[in-house]
């Protein structure tokens, strides 16, 4: 990944996550269902975040993350702010284990991301309930659950063979010209 | 980029720092949301309005093609539709004759009582702009807001049934909360039988009726509508009609077409005069006239 502008790089990839993050919305809001009862999709916003962290921290920073995760919360109807900050601390998380996850394989990766997903999960699932708010159906919810976290390797895949954002190898110079 | 090599340096410390901070913001956020709601309602309301509406243009064909994708895959059943509809045509035509003739009566006789009808109910038709964008909430976003006079409240149908309710004004766009959304409520009256019940969303296609007096009297078939209770709806719109679920509760199958909501019309309301001066209901002297039998 050695780049003539690294600098350049790094902002163009932390706006290609930005528009990344608008495509879902759009399509999330398009409106296709307006009646119930339809497909339960993977929060593929979340998917594609801890992804990224775990590869190039340095391309989704928190401050922008957490933008990104409030514009989502404040767009889809939820209450907004809980959702955001519980999705930021786990791809913090899972940025901190980065540095142990690059030699990993992508099992220990996926058991890591998966462990998360449904911790954050059923914990927004408490923190609703504690403080009294409308908590969605549990059926619905467990199934999203579930579909997000199978969905996590497809998503691994997309961004590794798509987007090239890759685990850097060790040796390779970073966004900011440090060797990592 | 000597800053950034800077940062790098400080990182740690720093960075727990900044995502500490976001926590904090996002929490703050949160629990701003769950003691002042309206307020931070009102907020996302504005944050919709300024992001979806520029989202439109490429909105409408996505949605067009899509729709478009989905017509040519029930073409293929196109002849045994037909057929369908050619025998529901004739069914319809029978009706139409009755209804006609009904309204014919019913205008004679209202002409005979002069009844007048409330005049007031006008609407303005608006385009579904997005829909909620997850399973767990029913609800439609409007291309028509404050600045076409739309007020919080206010029920909105699609051409025969009552679709939801506004819920979140902003200049350029409005939300409508369906009723099947589960945080929603409508007070309905079940015809024939007069029964006054409410309609309580939960996400399901058909919301099941809650708080009837009296179950027997209400059948499946009965024509379910507002009974514009609590002032919020106008009396008289057409929910839909009562069905039993397999276990025997009773639902509401709803008489607007969910599957495809384009345009939606917000009825204008201002409300159910109350009577205040119920003395001066009777006579003018009405009060004077009842103390001594009062008194007795």
């Amino acid at each position: 990944m050695i780049d003539t502008a690294p600098s350049s790089r790094l902002w163009t990839m932390r706006i290609a996550f930005s528009a990344l993050t608008l495509l879902i919305l759009f399509l999330h809001l398009l409106p296709l269902q307006t009646a119930t009862g339809g497909l339960i999709w993977p929060d593929t916003l979340l998917l594609f975040a801890i992804a990224w962290s775990v590869r190039r921290p340095d391309f989704v920073p928190a401050p922008l993350l957490a933008a990104l995760f409030l514009l989502a919360d404040l767009l889809l109807q939820r209450p907004p702010g809980l959702w955001a900050a519980m999705a930021l601390i786990a791809c913090e998380q899972m940025k901190k284990q980065s540095r142990v996850l690059r030699d990993a394989s992508l099992a220990s990766e996926m058991v890591s991301a998966v462990l998360w997903i449904v911790g954050i999960g059923l914990a927004y699932r408490l923190v609703l309930a504690i403080l009294l708010i409308d908590v969605p159906p549990l059926g619905p919810a467990l199934i999203q659950i579930v579909v997000t976290a199978l969905t996590y390797p497809l998503i691994v895949g997309l961004t590794h063979a798509f987007m090239g954002v890759r685990k850097p190898a060790p040796g390779d110079i970073d966004g900011k010209g440090v060797r990592s | 980029m000597a800053k950034d090599r800077a940062q790098i340096d400080y990182g740690g410390p720093l960075r727990r720092l900044v995502l500490a901070l976001l926590v904090l913001v996002l929490t703050g956020t949160f629990l701003l949301w769950r003691i002042d709601s309206p307020r931070v309602e009102r907020f996302r309301a504005q944050v919709t309005d300024r992001i979806v509406p520029n989202m439109d243009w490429a909105m409408a064909p996505v949605t067009g093609t899509i729709n478009l994708f989905r017509d040519f895959q029930s073409y293929r059943r196109i002849a045994e539709q037909n057929t369908e509809l050619r025998r529901e045509l004739r069914q319809m035509q029978a009706w139409k004759e009755a209804a006609l003739q009904l309204e014919q009566e019913n205008a004679r006789l209202l002409d005979l009582n002069n009844v007048r009808l409330d005049p007031r109910l006008t609407y303005i038709t608006g385009v579904v702009l997005a829909d909620s964008g997850s399973p767990f909430r029913q609800s439609v976003l409007l291309n028509v807001g404050a600045r076409d006079g739309i007020v919080e409240g206010w029920a909105t149908m699609d051409g025969i049934g009552l679709v939801g309710r506004i819920s979140g004004v902003a200049q350029n766009t409005a939300r409508v909360i369906m009723v099947t959304d589960a945080s929603s409520r409508v007070p309905a009256i079940i015809q024939p039988s007069g029964q006054q019940a409410i309609v309580a969303g939960d996400n399901s296609a058909a919301p099941p009726i809650d708080f009837l007096e009296n179950p027997d009297l209400v059948r499946p078939g009965d024509r379910v509508i507002s009974s514009g209770d609590g002032g919020v709806f106008p009396a008289g719109l057409l929910i839909g009609q009562v069905a039993a679920d397999p276990s025997g509760r009773l639902r509401v199958r709803l008489a607007a077409d969910y599957e495809r909501l384009e345009f939606l019309r917000v009825l204008r309301h201002y409300g159910n005069e109350p009577v205040t001066d119920n003395n001066n209901v009777l006579a003018p002297g009405g009060a004077a006239l009842l103390t001594p039998e009062v008194a007795e």
